[in-house]
């Protein structure tokens, strides 16, 4: 099948740019075996192109690209830092954490398994008097004998097994 | 990100939990005792026991069979055996206010409870529970605070 030379100008300038696909390269190579105008238009695109990229090419080269990116990295130093309560207010509003608050529950949650936690280990947390070192003493075998040596800050707990009352002096 | 802020709540109460647990902690000193009246040695670290128990009791040796640091937790037992785990002290923390730690104590002989007490433990103050027998002499039990 043949296509009319303007039917065939838009994949011209596709191949030209070689972004065409494989299909269309095929249909405008064909179209370009048979056809004078459209090869000339291409050469002239080509010849445009040569003409535009060698001058291009001389500007860069003359360019110093690393000296323009040590200027920008001077100009980035050289900004006023920000003061330390800006800076946190820039990461609040940053920081996904604070800005879904979500750290609110989280804080709820953790604050009232703490508060569970506590009361569970130390239920018996009622303030105690000094005097009083040994709550209870019990022992279903032998007897038992509490004395407190204040001086000393030292309480004894003794248990009398069998005739060893005579190791008490009196 | 979604996936690490979950992560960072979840450890952040864990460790909550954690410190407040650490926090519970209490640090006692627990030295096993052998007093007797065979030789009339006494260690030079149970001093200060044998001037205590001098005034009570006559024993001429004392030795000094354990020194433990405990890390008593709450409601987790501890246990120290003697004689070749004949004799067994358990204690536990089962209260904490401020400065004072309250410890029940069971004695155990051959699996046998010969003693149960509850005590309140501060800085500064020491706890002799003695009395257990063994062939030549009896155990006593010092408990300090170290905290």
């Amino acid at each position: 099948m043949k296509y009319s030379c303007s039917s065939i100008s838009r994949l011209k300038e596709k191949y030209f740019d070689q972004e065409a696909t494989d299909k269309e390269k095929l249909l405008v190579e064909n179209h370009l075996q048979d056809c004078a105008a459209c090869q000339d238009a291409l050469k002239s695109m080509e010849e445009l192109r040569a003409l535009i990229k060698s001058p291009v090419e001389e500007a860069l080269q003359k360019e110093d690209f690393p000296w323009v990116w040590q200027n920008i990295e001077r100009k980035i130093r050289l900004q006023e830092k920000q003061p330390w309560w800006q800076s946190i207010r820039s990461w609040l509003d940053i920081s996904p954490l604070f800005k879904r608050k979500v750290w609110i529950p989280a804080a709820a949650t953790a604050a009232v398994l703490l508060f569970i936690t506590t009361q569970i280990i130390f239920k018996n947390t009622s303030s105690y008097p000094d005097a009083s070192v040994v709550e209870y003493v019990e022992s279903e075998t032998n007897n038992v004998m509490v004395y407190d040596l204040e001086k000393a800050k030292v309480t004894v707990i003794w248990l009398f097994e069998g005739s060893e009352e005579e190791a008490l002096p009196s | 990100m979604k996936r690490v802020v979950p992560l960072i709540i979840f450890s952040s109460i864990l460790f909550l939990l954690f410190t407040s647990v650490a926090l519970g902690q209490v640090q006692t000193r627990l030295r096993v005792i052998r007093a007797s009246n065979v030789g009339s040695n006494v260690d030079a670290s149970l001093r200060d026991v044998h001037k205590d128990l001098g005034s009570l009791f006559s024993f001429t040796s004392y030795r000094l069979l354990r020194d433990e640091n405990l890390n008593l937790s709450p409601n987790q037992p501890v246990s120290i055996s003697a004689r070749e785990g004949r004799i067994i002290i358990e204690i536990t923390l089962v209260g904490l206010h401020r400065s004072v730690s309250e410890l029940k104590i069971r004695v155990t002989r051959e699996g046998k409870d010969t003693l149960n007490t509850q005590i309140r433990l501060s800085p500064g103050r020491t706890v002799l529970i003695g009395g257990p027998k063994v062939r030549d002499g009896v155990i006593i039990y010092a408990l300090s605070a170290n905290f």
